[in-house]
C-alpha cells in the first residue's frame, strides 16, 4: 500500500489498560497509516477497536510502546493531537432537552482549534454553516440536538468534526445509525476527505455502500491487531469475516 | 454601596450581600446543574458548613475554615469525578454525612457550653450584623463567577454538552473543571454565615431549576437564573427584616414556591395541539 514517507498515525508496540482494568485492552499494537488512507477497521464486539481509535487521540493512558500522530507525540500531547485529528464517538445519546442547537454543537468542533481565549469568529460559522452543508442538516440547523433522530445525530457529530477540518478523520461506527441512502452518502463524504488528502479511519461492521478506494484492512480480535493489509472495497466483507474469531454478524 | 437608596444600613448591607451571594450561586448553579455534578456541589457544601463549625469552635475566622474544607473535599472528589469512572453516589453519600455528622457535633458542643448563639447562625444564617468587608468578599466572588463564565463560555458550554465531545475537541477540561470547583468552594464558603449551612444548596440549586424550566439555551440561562435568584433574595431580604422573621428561611421558602409555580407553568411540558 501507499504508504507516504510520512506516515500520520505511527503506533509502535503500544498497550493501552484502562482503570481499574486487570489485563489491558489493546497488547502490542502497531501500526502505520499515511496521509489519505482510507482504513477500516472490523473485528468483533470487544475486539478493541474503540480502544484503538481513542489512543490514537490520547483519551485513553498508553502504558507502554510509543505513538506518533501528526507528528505529535501522543502521551505527552493528547491536547495537541485532538486538536488537530476528528473523532466522532460511538455510543452518545442526547437528552431531549439538551439546551443546543444543532448549530452551536458543529461550532463546537472548533472550539479546541480555537484554544482558551479566542471566539469562533466569521470564518469559523462559515466553517460550521458548510459543515452542515455537506451533511445536508442545514434544515436543522436551530433545532435542539436532542429532538432530532438518532441517524440525524450522526451527521451532526460528522459535521462537527468536519468543521474542524482534521487532517485525520477518525469514525466509531459512523454507519450504525444510518439508513442505506445516509451509509452511501455518508460514504462518499469520506471519500472526498481522502480524496483531499486526509486520512479516515472508519470502525464498522458494515460494508455495504462503501466508496470505491483502495482500503487499509485492520482487523482487530482480543486486543491484537490480527490483519493489516491493502484491499478493494469489494473484498473487504470476506477479509474480516474470515480473519474474525467471532463471525461478525451481517449487517 | 447601596445606601443612597436604602438609607437602612442593616438593611442595606443585607440586600448587598443576599443579591451577591445570590449571583454568584445562581451562576455556579447553572453549571453544577448542567453538568450534572449537583451531588459535588452538595457535598461541597456541606464541608464548608463542617469547617465553619470546626472554625467557630476553634477561634479560627468561620469563613477561612469554610473554604479550607471545601476545598479539600474538591480536591479529595475532583480526581475521582473528573475522570467520570466513579459512581459518585456512594462515595459522597458517605463524605456528605461525615461533614452534617462533624458540623453537628461542634455546634451541639458549642451550644453546651454556651456559645449556641454563634452556632445557629452557622444553620441558618445571619443578615444582620454583616461588615461591609464581608460584602466585598461576596461582590468580589460573584464578579469572578461571572468573569469565569464569560471568559470560558466556549469551554463550559462544550463540558456542559458533553463531557467527552468536548474533550475530543481539543479542549483540556480538567482545568475547567478545577477551576469550576475551586470557584464554588470560595463563593459556599463566603456565602455560609449568611445563608447558612444548612440552606445554601437551596441558593445552588434553585435559581438554574427555575431557569431551566423557561429557558431553551445555556445563554438565557446564566441571565435568567441569576436574575430569578437576586429578585427572590432581595425579596426574602426586605420582608424577613420587615417583619422580624429568619431572612435565609424564608428566602428558602419563597424558592421553593417560585420553583413550585415555574414547574407548573414551563412550557417544557407542552405538547401541541396543532394536527400537522
Ligand atoms: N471503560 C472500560 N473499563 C474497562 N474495560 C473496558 C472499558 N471499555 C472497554 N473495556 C474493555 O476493553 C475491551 C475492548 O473494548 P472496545 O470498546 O475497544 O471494543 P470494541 O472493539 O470497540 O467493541 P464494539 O464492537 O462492541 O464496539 C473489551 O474487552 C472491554 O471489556
Ligand atoms: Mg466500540
Amino acid at each position: 500500500m501507499a504508504v507516504a514517507s510520512s506516515p500520520l498515525i505511527v503506533l509502535e508496540g503500544i498497550v493501552t489498560a484502562y482503570e481499574g482494568a486487570d489485563r489491558p485492552s489493546l497488547r502490542n499494537v502497531s501500526l502505520r497509516v499515511g496521509p489519505g488512507e482510507f482504513v477500516m477497521v472490523g473485528g468483533p464486539n470487544g475486539a478493541g477497536k474503540t480502544t484503538l481509535l481513542e489512543s490514537i487521540i490520547g483519551m485513553l493512558p498508553i502504558t507502554c510502546g510509543s505513538a506518533q500522530v501528526c507528528g505529535i507525540d501522543v502521551k505527552k500531547q493528547g491536547t495537541a493531537v485532538r486538536k488537530r485529528a476528528g473523532y466522532v464517538i460511538q455510543n452518545f445519546s442526547f437528552d431531549p432537552l439538551t439546551p443546543f442547537t444543532v448549530r452551536e454543537v458543529v461550532m463546537m468542533g472548533r472550539y479546541g482549534k480555537l484554544g482558551y481565549f479566542r471566539r469562533p469568529d466569521r470564518h469559523d460559522a462559515e466553517l460550521a454553516e458548510n459543515a452542515m452543508k455537506t451533511l445536508e442538516i442545514e434544515e436543522f440547523a436551530d433545532k435542539p440536538i436532542g429532538t432530532l433522530s438518532g441517524g440525524q445525530q450522526q451527521k451532526v457529530l460528522i459535521a462537527q468534526n468536519i468543521a474542524k477540518e482534521p487532517e485525520i478523520m477518525l469514525l466509531d461506527e459512523p454507519y450504525s445509525n444510518l439508513d442505506l441512502y445516509s451509509r452511501e452518502y455518508i460514504s462518499t463524504i469520506l471519500a472526498g476527505l481522502v480524496r483531499k488528502g486526509i486520512t479516515v479511519v472508519v470502525v464498522s461492521h458494515a460494508f455495504d455502500g462503501l466508496p470505491d478506494l483502495p482500503i487499509h484492512a485492520v482487523v482487530m480480535n482480543n486486543g491484537s491487531i490480527t490483519l493489516d493489509r491493502a484491499c478493494r472495497a469489494a473484498e473487504i466483507e470476506d477479509i474480516v469475516r474470515t480473519t474474525s474469531q467471532v463471525p461478525v454478524a451481517h449487517a | 454601596m447601596l445606601e443612597f437608596i436604602i438609607p437602612n444600613i442593616i438593611l442595606c448591607r443585607a440586600i448587598e450581600a443576599m443579591a451577591s451571594a445570590s449571583i454568584a450561586c445562581a451562576i455556579l448553579g447553572v453549571i453544577i446543574t448542567k453538568i450534572g455534578i449537583s451531588s459535588i456541589g452538595f457535598t461541597m457544601s456541606h464541608a464548608a458548613f463542617a469547617g465553619g463549625a470546626i472554625g467557630l469552635f476553634f477561634g479560627i475566622p468561620v469563613t477561612i475554615a469554610a473554604v479550607c474544607a471545601s476545598l479539600f473535599i474538591a480536591v479529595l472528589i475532583g480526581p475521582l469525578s473528573d475522570r467520570a469512572r466513579m459512581s459518585p453516589d456512594t462515595t459522597l453519600g458517605i463524605l456528605f454525612s461525615m461533614c452534617m455528622a462533624v458540623a453537628i457535633f461542634f455546634i451541639a458542643w458549642m451550644q453546651t457550653t454556651g456559645s449556641g448563639m454563634n452556632a445557629t447562625m452557622l444553620l441558618y444564617g445571619n443578615v444582620t450584623s454583616l461588615y461591609q468587608h464581608e460584602v466585598y468578599g461576596l461582590l468580589v466572588v460573584s464578579a469572578v463567577a461571572a468573569l469565569f463564565v464569560i471568559v470560558f463560555y466556549k469551554e463550559i458550554t462544550a463540558i456542559i454538552f458533553h463531557r467527552k465531545i468536548a474533550e475530543s475537541t481539543g479542549i483540556s477540561t480538567s482545568p475547567i473543571f478545577y477551576g469550576l470547583l475551586f470557584i464554588i468552594a470560595i463563593s459556599i464558603a463566603l456565602s455560609l454565615t449568611i445563608i447558612g449551612g444548612l440552606l445554601i444548596f437551596v441558593w445552588l440549586v434553585t435559581p438554574a431549576a427555575i431557569a431551566s424550566q423557561f429557558c431553551r439555551s445555556i445563554r438565557s440561562m446564566f441571565f435568567v437564573a441569576p436574575f430569578v435568584a437576586v429578585c427572590i433574595s432581595v425579596a426574602g431580604a426586605v420582608a424577613g427584616l420587615s417583619f422580624a422573621l429568619p431572612v435565609a428561611p424564608l428566602t428558602a421558602v419563597i424558592f421553593a414556591a417560585v420553583f413550585a409555580v415555574a414547574v407548573l407553568l414551563s412550557p417544557m411540558r407542552r405538547i401541541t395541539n396543532s394536527k400537522n
